[in-house]
């Protein structure tokens, strides 16, 4: 399997995390044995790359109307009530149940404390705090350097803050929030064709890429006239910098052919949208549509190996037109009906959004790649921030695999996690992805324990 | 006898009434202060001819009147008829050029005979007394004709433009005419009327205020789904200064409803194509306010000129030639037939048809220039 | 004689000691000491990254793409940029719009403009066509003039580039693009130099200076008479100083600068996300949107520049600006035509008033379909006073309110439940009351009378002063004297990236300073500018340890 493309974690990656917090630990025969493992090949002898993606949606589930309660993990997803639309798909679905966030003893900032515990390991000592980068980039890290875009962010709510990839604090991203700005990014004039017979590097790739080269030659004597804090800011840019060579220089390779990747039509111009920003539930609906259709073919051209994509943001601020109520306030104001147990209009836009996730999965998995289909060869980990919406609980918030990631794990699992921390979902994750770590999370948080039962 | 009819008043009486009037007034504070006076604006962002329609026309015994199209239908064999595949613009010319040698029908009505137009024979109209009897008789400045009911059971409603176009399906509310003309006065800000209701003390109850109608400029702002949003400042068309409309006319505000008194107004007109300044004569408007901003309706009833709307009928012809099922010929000899205001004084023919249009308003800024 | 002339002389000897005294007073107190922050950087704004594009190659280069957001930290944008560097996907769009503008300010149609080299090849490299090119905007876009060194570097780069594509523009264009991703122009950085008045002391370089000042008052690069001033060494005198900071302030461009950081202040970065309900509030569509933010900006900017007015009047203040779009939302006469603003005035019996009363600040700080007294409550507390609210409990049951079908039809009887439930009171008390007051208005900022039928009481509380509708509010905030000591630490933080507790003496000074001038904002801001404390700087070990730099933030109390 030497010639996957993927590098061992750079030694800049590993020393980064040894000193952010000393929870990332080394083991390379674990790493080996990851790799050896993903079975499926190209037509051309190289293996299928397994990919990486994020879905989240606000708000979470009403509880006992997602899923049929299962006292232990096994076989066997029974989806209900929200997440009718997923049964179709529960073979290739693994739903974590009872996992909890435990807190000690820091506050629960509603809304926040669960994206960020559950995503970087760590719990917020403040609202926007990320101690830690978040699992999506430490894949990223991994695998995600020898492709044109390290990640893909997408936001289907008009805002570009709307995004749960960050580094720190201090480093965030902006999704993307137009489909056809987004088309335009991914094939236009830069696309290259992997299938095309002919490749000529672009001359102009390679000065851009000798430029950033020139420009970093002298760190050295701007880092000198710095002081301690700003040069670790510096270095953040420097990283950055090198990052971006080296997706320039993997773009003047010719890249591998696959059957997969095929020419799309451009989506229709956003003003179909009507203006940019809006989380009407419709508007939301079609943009998310337009996304799923240019991202999945992005991902089967391996234009990105890992993806985010925010339905809806964690405040869930989706709404119907002419309401004066929205997601979020509904799941606070709106009564329970006592006979259906759920409070109906909270529970619509839940059912919605797991509708779109459900729409999503097609997506992935109309495009024939290999033996199977494209979804085959993701792993993707759709959660959310809250499990009851209404009283902000961490405890079990909803997350699932979807996807079989190129063969390494086994789906269709019901895990029931009894009240393990949820950092065991995103060690798992990771590890399938192949970054190289034993044990992931901060205090209570910590955990080793993969989720062995999904492992093929 | 009134203790005001100085006439015959003592010089006691006076003294003593004008010690108890002195008393009144001084005890009030000096100034006299009349009521702040008010100033509304309207634009009107819809205007249909008003149609009392059943399901199923039951208000037309004949059905729908026919068009030039059915008319020339009728008159050709089909062999001819299919010659013409396709009813391009070229032969739709060929349709009202069936007059007399070729002539044009619209512009020579009378060079050509076409089946009588269909005319309401209903009971009930949307509308207004405007001759002031219930009998339909001719009196010296009306024609004979026959009167409707109204909705509400008030004898005496005057309409027969009602009459007159009501069988023609273009007009009808779900015909094009009106709602094309409406759609493009609105997106193009052409044929707009202002109104202004000024001197007014109170929004809800006034006797007296003073109501003016203007040509509005500009484009109207609307809103996402294309509905015009009130609250918006519209400047008036104006020659250096001088208003190119601008009539004015007495009316009153009872219980929330505006109501002018009857007098010739001019209004601009917009629709399908043609641009009018048409003149209402006896013109009285109706209109229930509105203070939050919501659509106000209302309707305008008076003498509309029989020539005047024809030319509006033939200018509209001569632009789309003919999907709109009406006959030239048929609506100016019916037309004038039906007329029933203002009789000239020559021939003793009416020159008018009492009508009746409704409007739908909402509130806005009109902006006057700003000339010394 | 001798004798007399003596006395004189020490009369006008002692006169002018006097008058010299009298003068210096008259300045007001004397600068605190200040503890000295470690030099640091900042990351570009994306307002500031798109000024100084509009500045040097002017406003018909496009700049298209996304940038890092910012982490509002106490309050700031600004604060937040001290900490924050470029991520992997941040820097592909700083490199995608590099590529973009120098394409742009390269192309056939504006390479004469800018290169203002004519009759060059288009295929052969031209050295002194580069170099002419690239010293000239390297010293724009660095912020210095290049070293040698440093310039040779760039023309190499150009001169690669072209060789590798063949033209002499597509290779200049890309010396350009090195620039433009070039850490020194993306992050503005505190250089420093030792201080030859002080022995062991640093201070900033004239350079690093400029771009503090310029940033301040005008956010955007300095321009070439700053430059030029920062060249010759007279930035570090104080008559060199106050001369370039007198020349800024008295530019249009003052407004600029003012606009960022009032934008900043009232989280108007909020509007690049504000929708409302287009069946609820149709008139709420994107031409207000656009003309609310520029409406609240223009009116502060003529107050407190233009009028060089008393800041606290901002709030009792019926004066403002006024365009077609607004006039249907406010729902009153516009004379201007599209897309011209007109002053308006409100008349004195119409509730509206201060900046409180804008469409800017009641429809951020509210729902797409209706208002939110807390929202407000909390903005006005958390923006305007400077104050923190907690967050809420994580675990609150909130279906006991705000349920337009069960309670209340006005949100002041919704809300009753805020105020008698234990867990709530504390936080909802000191910003419910507040927030009640603009009930009146609903969630687009447009007035109404009653809510569901039900006649709105707008009678509310602002720290212990009672008001019985938004005037009394009004009065109530230009009374309240965190209005001002409010103002006074987001400037400096705005300015600095530095915050400090309001026992300090810095911030008692700029108070003190503030008030005594009748809260003119042109004056503090000129006071900060000609300030020592704001320039100084002082090395990593110097630094006492119990003071704190950007990345910790004191939270002011």
């Amino acid at each position: 399997m030497k010639n996957t493309g993927h590098r061992l974690p750079s030694r800049r990656a590993v020393l980064r995390g040894v000193l952010a917090g000393g929870t990332v630990s080394v083991g390379l025969p674990f790493l080996g044995s990851m790799l050896d493992s993903s079975g499926k090949v190209l037509a051309s002898g190289a293996p299928l790359p397994v990919r990486f993606g994020t879905w989240f949606w606000g708000l979470g589930h009403t509880p006992g109307h997602a899923i049929e309660e299962k006292a232990s993990s096994g076989f066997g997803i029974d989806f209900i009530g929200e997440c009718q639309a997923l049964s179709t798909h529960k073979e290739i679905i693994n739903y974590f149940d009872r996992f909890n966030t435990p807190l000690d003893g820091r506050s629960n900032f509603p809304h926040y404390t669960g994206w960020i515990a559950s995503r970087t390991g760590t719990v917020p000592d403040w609202q926007e705090e990320i101690a830690k980068p978040t699992y999506d980039l430490l894949i990223a890290d991994r695998i995600g350097t020898q492709r044109r875009f390290k990640t893909i962010d997408i936001a289907c709510t008009g805002n570009p803050r709307n995004s749960y990839s960050a580094r720190s604090t201090y480093n965030r991203s902006a999704a993307e929030i137009s489909p056809s700005d987004f088309y335009a990014r991914l094939f236009g004039p830069e696309f290259v064709d992997p299938n095309n017979a002919e490749f000529i590097p672009d001359p102009r790739t390679m000065v851009r890429r000798s430029v950033l080269s020139a420009v970093t030659e002298d760190r050295q004597q701007l880092m000198r006239q710095l002081g301690a804090s700003d040069r670790a800011q510096l270095d953040e840019y420097f990283t950055s910098i090198r990052e971006l060579e080296v997706q320039l220089q993997v773009q003047l390779q010719k890249p591998a052919p696959n059957e997969a990747c095929s020419a799309i039509a451009p989506p229709k111009d956003d003003t179909f949208l009507g203006s940019k920003t809006g989380v009407e539930i419709s508007r939301v609906e079609e943009t998310h549509k337009s996304f799923a259709r240019i991202l999945a073919m992005a991902v089967a051209c391996n234009q990105t190996a890992v993806f985010n994509v925010v339905f809806s943001e964690n405040l869930s601020s989706l709404r119907k037109l002419g309401e004066s109520v929205t997601h979020h306030s509904l799941s606070h104001e709106e009564p329970t009906d006592p006979e259906l147990g759920v409070q109906q209009q909270t529970s619509w836009f839940n059912t919605r959004s797991m509708d779109a996730l459900a729409f999503f999965i097609s997506t992935l998995s109309s495009i024939r790649e290999g033996d199977g289909t494209l979804l085959d060869n993701v792993l993707l980990l759709a959660g959310s921030e809250t499990s009851f919406a209404k009283t902000h609980s961490v405890d079990a918030i909803p997350f699932m695999t979807v996807g079989k990631a190129g063969g390494r794990i086994k789906t269709g699992f019901h895990i029931n996690g009894n009240g393990d921390p949820i950092t065991r979902v995103g060690l798992t994750a990771m590890q399938v992805m192949g970054v190289p770590i034993d044990s992931w999370g901060s205090r209570s948080l910590l955990t080793s324990k993969t989720i062995s039962e999904i492992l093929a | 006898m009134s203790v005001l009819n100085f006439q015959h008043m003592s010089t006691k009486t006076f003294l003593r009434t004008f010690a108890f009037a002195s008393i009144f007034f001084l005890s009030s504070p000096m100034e006299v202060t009349s009521a702040e006076k008010m100033t509304l604006g309207f634009v009107i962002t819809n205007w249909s001819t008003a149609m009392y329609e059943t399901l199923f026309m039951d208000e037309c015994s004949g059905g729908p009147t026919p068009g030039n199209y059915e008319i020339w239908e009728a008159s050709v064999t089909p062999e001819v008829r299919r010659s013409y595949p396709v009813l391009l613009f070229s032969q739709l010319r060929h349709i009202n050029n069936r007059g007399r040698n070729g002539l044009n029908v619209c512009d020579h009505p009378t060079s050509f005979d076409d089946p009588s137009l269909e005319i309401i024979e209903g009971k009930y109209a949307y509308g207004a007394n405007l001759d002031g009897n219930k009998h339909g008789r001719a009196t010296s400045t009306s024609c004979e004709h026959k009167n409707f009911t109204g909705l509400n059971g008030e004898e005496g409603i005057d309409n027969q433009m009602y009459r007159l176009m009501g069988c023609v399906e273009a007009w009808k509310s779900y015909g094009h005419i009106e709602n094309n003309a409406n759609s493009h006065r609105l997106s193009s800000g052409l044929g707009m009327i202002l109104i202004e209701v000024t001197d007014v003390e109170n929004e809800r109850n006034d006797e007296s205020v003073s109501v003016s109608f203007f040509r509005g400029i500009g484009s109207y702002n609307l809103d996402s789904t294309g509905n015009p949003l009130p609250y918006a400042s519209y400047g008036i068309d104006h020659e250096n200064g001088r208003a190119r409309y601008g009539d004015t006319v007495m009316g009153k505000i009872v219980n929330g409803v505006l109501t002018t008194k009857s007098a010739d107004v001019h209004l601009p007109f917009f629709g399908n194509y043609q641009y009018m300044n048409q003149l209402f004569r006896d013109m009285q408007l109706e209109l229930e306010l509105s203070d939050d901003g919501e659509p106000m309706t209302g309707l305008i009833t008076g003498y509309y000129g029989v020539d005047q709307f024809y030319s509006y009928v033939r200018g509209m012809l001569s632009t789309f030639p003919n999907r709109h099922k009406f006959s030239c010929p048929a609506i100016y000899v019916a037309a004038h037939q039906l007329a029933d205001g203002h009789p000239d004084p020559e021939t003793g023919e009416c020159t008018t048809l009492s009508s009746a249009f409704n409007i739908q308003a909402i509130s806005a800024f009109i902006n006057h220039p700003d000339y010394d | 004689m001798a004798c007399f002339s003596l006395t004189l002389q020490k009369l006008v000897c002692f006169g002018f000691l006097f008058l010299a005294w009298l003068g210096l007073s008259a300045c007001g107190p004397a600068e605190p000491k200040t503890d000295a922050p470690a030099p640091d950087m900042r990351r570009l704004t994306e307002d500031q990254y798109r000024n100084i594009i509009a500045d040097v190659f002017g406003t018909q280069i496009t700049v298209s793409g996304r940038f890092d957001p910012l982490v509002r930290t106490e309050g700031l944008l600004a604060v937040a940029a001290w900490n924050t560097s470029v991520s992997s996907t941040g820097i592909m769009q700083y490199e995608e719009i590099a590529q973009s503008i120098a394409t742009q300010v390269l192309s056939k149609e504006n390479r004469e403009t800018y290169a203002l080299c004519s009759g060059v090849s288009y295929t052969a490299f031209d050295e002194s066509c580069a170099r002419k090119f690239l010293a000239k905007v390297g010293r724009v876009l660095l912020r210095r003039p290049l070293t040698k060194d440093e310039l040779t570097a760039r023309i190499t780069i150009a001169r690669d580039s072209a060789n590798t594509l063949g033209k002499f523009y597509a290779g200049l264009s890309f010396g350009l693009i090195s620039l433009l991703v070039d850490p020194e122009f993306l992050f503005i950085t505190d250089f420093t130099e030792s201080d030859p008045a002080r022995s062991n002391a640093i201070r900033l370089t004239a350079f690093s200076k400029a771009a503090r000042l310029s940033f301040l008052l005008w956010n955007t690069t300095p321009d070439d008479k700053l430059l030029r001033a920062a060249e010759s060494g007279e930035l570090h005198s104080r008559d060199g100083l106050n001369r370039e900071v007198n020349r800024l302030m008295a530019s249009t461009r003052l407004k600029t600068g003012l606009r960022a950081f009032i934008s900043d202040m009232l989280n108007f970065d909020e509007f690049d996300s504000l929708e409302k309900d287009s069946i609820i509030y149709p008139a709420f569509g994107a031409a207000v949107v656009r003309d609310a933010r520029e409406q609240t900006l223009r009116t502060i900017t003529d107050h407190l520049v233009t009028r060089n007015g008393d800041y606290r009047d901002l709030f009792t203040t019926k004066k403002t600006f006024m365009s077609r779009p607004l006039g249907m939302v406010y729902r009153v006469r516009v004379k201007a035509p599209d897309n011209v603003w007109e002053s308006y005035e409100f008349a004195p019996d119409d509730p509206r008033i201060g900046i409180q009363g804008h469409l800017s600040f009641l429809a951020l700080n509210a729902h797409p379909g209706r208002s939110s007294p807390t929202l407000r409550g909390k903005g006005i507390r958390s923006m305007l006073l400077c104050q923190k609210i907690p967050d809420p409990p994580a675990d609150v049951d909130f279906s006991g309110f705000n349920n337009p079908e069960s309670l209340g039809k006005t949100a002041r009887e919704r809300l009753l439940a805020h105020a008698t439930n234990s867990a709530c009171i504390g936080c909802h008390r000191i910003m419910d009351p507040i927030g009640l007051a603009l009930e009146n208005y609903d969630g687009a900022g447009q007035f109404r009378g009653v809510e569901n039928d039900a006649e709105i009481n707008s009678s509310g509380e602002l720290d212990g002063i009672a008001f019985s509708d938004s005037t009394g509010l009004g009065q109530a905030l230009h009374d309240n004297p965190a209005i001002p000591t409010c103002l006074v630490n987001r400037l400096y933080a705005y300015a600095s990236g530095r915050t400090f507790t309001a026992k300090s003496d810095w911030l008692t000074y700029l108070n003190k300073v503030f008030a005594d001038g009748g809260y003119r904002v042109t004056d503090l801001l000129k006071r900060i500018a000609t300030s020592t404390t704001f320039y100084a700087v002082s090395s990593p070990h110097n630094l006492d340890q119990t003071f704190e730099s950007a990345s910790n933030i004191i939270h002011f109390d």
